[in-house]
């Protein structure tokens, strides 16, 4: 079991719903796929017009599956990138580039009871912990937010799975977080799942009612802010000067300017894209630079943070 | 004041509430109270008071303490409250613990089987230094221990007490320090007194 | 490929563990310098290397059964040897697949894994020719295998194992098989975290060494597994230098003369690899013992001055650490006689094809 990326062949696309589509990858070359954890994710390469992106998806099919993996790709409404691309352009029998699965969001294994929260597409790492807790037989509970019409298109992946609770916008049927929370036994772990704003009111939340930080996670990728103003960044060892555009992240440009950059979550939460920050100022959108780092200003994470100013240059 | 540098074994920090739990218990090791810390205890918890339980073993009965005392005969007694008090422990609760170092993780020991995380749980060392040493020879522990060697309580060896702490024994290792020259014991000096 | 076993060898008591002209020529030594230096010295764990060691996941070699046997007297022994915490389970089966899939793919001819599938509740057999076993068993039930799944693979493996669980930012040694060590008890250490199991280490602390090794752990990716080795001395060929056992072999350290150095010191190399575990997110840890005397290493001349040079520039903590003060001044004066001083190439390779004749005994 070693090795670094694989080709995948699309079996099957489906769309489950108007903007969720529901992709079946197995090996291109016919044999097994490396075993997966609950909770992992791996990295697609996508051939967009004129560049490709990098876009990483949690799999949903069952944790150990090595026969297919699949994914769900939801389609942002301003993305001319990865999930345009999968929507729009992807075919049965096409083949893709794929890193080996990551995991940023495993489940607690000393736990006694995992209690999660999903907002919308959010849901996805958790149907492989449903999977996993159903063989392993954790105690759990998953409340899943989302539209009223939307609360029956992961059916077909929740069928037989016990404890999931769905809530939507109306009365009678809203998540009461701080009631949720309130009740649990000691030694519970909290996991999150969704939109920013979702995701730090759950995180609020458990403060609030007393929660230490070690027992509450948070999936942060996928959420991440990826736009904003448009700026220039100098790679200084590269000496080139790329523009980074308004939806594309500062790592989407450094990579289409043909400047290798190691990367792995594209989302701030594991650090491994972190470069150094010769000038300018920082925006910073991640979750792994500490606070006196930040300050220091010496470094970035490109995949998520952007200039404050109009130009950065970096190490790279 | 107890300092080492010793990786494994953790640095005690004075209590002090807080304020983010709903619910705080205070255990404290009676006979290892130094003098006038109870009271100082006291005023620390009181913005707490009204969310406070306190068990303290082996002391006199004592006057105004903050919240509500409980007083328990040993630690035994506290893991055995601890392990069946009809209430359930939740997320916002917090466990305060002072004493001696056995004391300290004989109690954290069960609380952590009841499911309180390390943010859920403060340490403060009070009273002797002595330690508890688990034989590797014979896995037998030998308790209060205040030489740098010590006769091994269940294989009579003579036991190096090494500068390595496991949390989960709440104890430290302890070596056979004549096994290359055997009979060739270092004089036993008083070290955690 | 085949491998010439010697079930016949032994590693205490009359101690028959002997290195043929092969293993000491594929030995992984240590030192690319003359001067001792201490780096963490991670590199990735791809088929390739200065040794035919480091060629496959998990190397065998002709003490395979040897060392199993030994591994189970050390076990009957004392059972403790080998712990698991609860939580544990799924990266017991991971454990158990790695090393059944990586065996069987590398070495055919010895190993073989029949699988119905590869999800739990699969029937698997397993056939372990060296050891004359074929276990047929339900990959995932610990109830259809003669002890649990871990216990049962790392007994027919070289080596020990620890896995480490991955949670809070931490890694902690929360299941072992630890039958070969360098003087750390995994009873006593079993549940420790990531800096607490290092507690004892001299030094490297203080350089921010185990900061940096943690950081770069917990980003260890699947299917990119790393090693770097680690070494000590041992006084006869033993793999059982616990702590738990000191009593029985600490005596041999007094019994080292200038005269029997050659014979009785070994450099003892582990080759340390760290696999990220698919299922359970944990990280396997296997340790693999290299044993070779100081006559078998002085065979290669290269190997035998640089051993003298670089145990000459120690730092006296490590001497103290690894043991060695009662008889390093001993092992000296033997490696000493057989240093000329002549210039050494940079590099652990041995140089050459062919030992030299036996230099003692």
């Amino acid at each position: 079991m070693i090795g670094q990326t694989l080709r995948l062949k699309v079996a099957a696309l489906t769309d489950i719903a108007p903007s969720l589509r529901h992709v079946r990858l197995v090996a291109a070359d016919g044999g097994k796929l490396p075993p997966a954890a609950a909770g992992a994710h791996i990295q697609l390469v996508l051939a967009g017009p004129g560049r490709s992106f990098r876009n990483a998806y949690s799999l949903v099919s069952r944790p150990g599956a090595r026969d297919a993996w699949d994914i769900i790709v939801r389609r942002v409404p301003t993305s001319r990138g990865g999930s345009a691309y999968i929507h729009e352009a992807l075919q049965a029998g096409d083949t893709l580039e794929a890193s080996w699965p990551g995991n940023l969001f495993a489940p607690v294994r000393t736990a006694r009871r995992h209690l999660m929260i999903a907002g919308g597409i959010g849901i996805t790492p958790f149907l492989s912990y449903l999977a996993d807790f159903a063989m392993s037989g954790g105690e759990h509970a998953l409340h899943v937010c989302c539209r009223e019409e939307e609360k029956d298109v992961f059916a077909p992946w929740l069928a037989g799975r016990s404890g999931v609770a769905f809530h939507w916008d109306a009365d009678g049927h809203r998540l009461d977080s701080p009631a949720l929370l309130a009740a649990p036994p000691a030694g519970t772990h909290l996991y999150v799942c969704g939109q920013a704003a979702m995701n730090d009111e759950g995180i609020a939340a458990a403060a609030a009612a007393g929660w230490p930080a070690s027992h509450v996670h948070c999936e942060h990728f996928g959420a991440a802010l990826v736009g904003g103003a448009a700026f220039r960044a100098f790679l200084a060892k590269s000496g080139i000067e790329v523009q980074v555009g308004e939806d594309e992240s500062l790592l989407d440009a450094i990579e289409r300017a043909g400047v290798a950059a190691p990367c792995l979550c594209r989302g701030g939460a594991c650090g491994v894209c972190a470069a150094p920050l010769l000038e300018g100022e920082a925006e910073h959108r991640d979750h792994f630079l500490s606070p006196a780092e930040r300050n220091a200003g010496r470094l970035i994470m490109p995949c998520v943070s952007r200039a404050k100013g109009g130009r950065l240059v970096l190490d790279l | 004041m107890m300092h080492s540098d010793i990786k494994s074994r953790p640095a005690y920090q004075a209590l002090v509430p807080d304020l983010a739990g709903s619910r705080h218990l205070l255990v404290i090791e009676g006979d290892a109270l130094p003098p006038g810390r109870l009271a100082t205890l006291s005023n620390t918890f009181a913005p707490v008071a009204d969310s406070l339980h306190t068990w303290l073993t082996g002391a006199p009965a004592v006057e105004g303490i903050a919240g509500k005392l409980w007083q328990l005969g040993s630690v035994e007694d506290v893991l055995d409250t601890l392990a069946c008090a009809t209430r359930g422990y939740g997320m916002g609760d917090r466990l305060y613990v002072l004493g001696t170092e056995p004391f300290l993780w004989s109690v954290a020991g069960a609380a952590a089987l009841i499911g309180f995380g390390p943010g859920q749980l403060q340490l403060e060392h009070a009273g002797s230094l002595r330690r508890r040493v688990w034989c590797t020879h014979c896995h037998v522990t030998t308790e209060n221990v205040t030489t740098g060697i010590v006769a091994c309580r269940g294989c009579s060896r003579h036991l190096l007490v090494r500068d390595h702490f496991s949390r989960r024994l709440g104890a430290f290792m302890g070596v056979m320090v004549d096994a290359e020259a055997p009979g060739e014991i270092p004089a036993i000096e008083e070290v955690f007194a | 490929m085949s491998i010439a076993f010697k079930p016949e060898e032994t590693f205490r008591g009359d101690y028959r563990y002997r290195n043929s002209d092969a293993a000491i020529l594929r030995f992984p030594f240590p030192f690319p310098e003359d001067r001792y230096m201490y780096s963490v010295n991670i590199e990735p764990h791809t088929r390739s290397g200065p040794s035919d060691v480091y060629l496959h996941a998990f190397d065998v070699d002709e003490h395979y059964i040897a060392e199993c046997r030994d591994k189970a007297i050390t076990l009957e022994r004392d059972p403790g040897r080998c712990q698991v915490l609860p939580h544990m389970m799924m990266a017991q089966w991971d454990t158990l697949e790695l090393l059944m899939e990586s065996l069987s793919a590398d070495y055919p001819a010895l190993f073989s894994l029949t699988k119905e599938g590869d999800d739990f509740g699969s029937l698997w057999t397993w056939i372990n020719r060296p050891l004359g076993i074929e276990q047929r068993f339900v990959f995932g039930d610990a109830e259809t295998l003669p002890c649990e799944p871990f216990e049962y693979i790392t007994r027919q493996a070289q080596g020990d194992f620890a896995i480490c669980d991955q949670r809070d930012d931490n890694l902690y040694m929360d299941a072992g098989m630890v039958t070969s060590q360098a003087d750390w008890s995994l009873e006593f250490d079993v549940g420790m975290s990531f800096m607490e199991w290092h507690g004892p280490v001299p030094l490297a602390h203080q350089t921010g060494v185990f900061e940096r090794a943690l950081k770069y752990l917990l980003m260890l990716r699947l299917g990119q597994p790393v090693r770097r080795l680690n070494w000590t001395m041992s006084i006869n060929p033993r793999l059982d230098t616990s702590p738990e056992s000191y009593p029985e072999w600490g005596p041999d350290r007094a019994s080292v003369t200038p005269a029997n150095a050659g014979e009785k010191v070994h450099l003892r190399v582990e080759l340390q690899t760290l696999w990220r575990l698919p299922r359970s997110n944990a990280i396997l840890f296997p340790i693999r013992c290299y044993l070779a005397s100081l006559d078998d290493l002085a065979r290669v001349p290269k190997w035998g001055k640089r051993l003298h040079r670089v145990l000459s520039t120690l730092p006296p903590q490590l001497v103290e650490y690894k043991g060695l003060t009662r008889y390093l001044p001993a092992a000296l004066e033997w490696l000493a006689q057989r240093d000329d001083g002549a210039e050494l190439p940079v590099g652990t390779a041995a140089g050459v094809t062919r030992l030299n004749a036996p230099v003692s005994g």
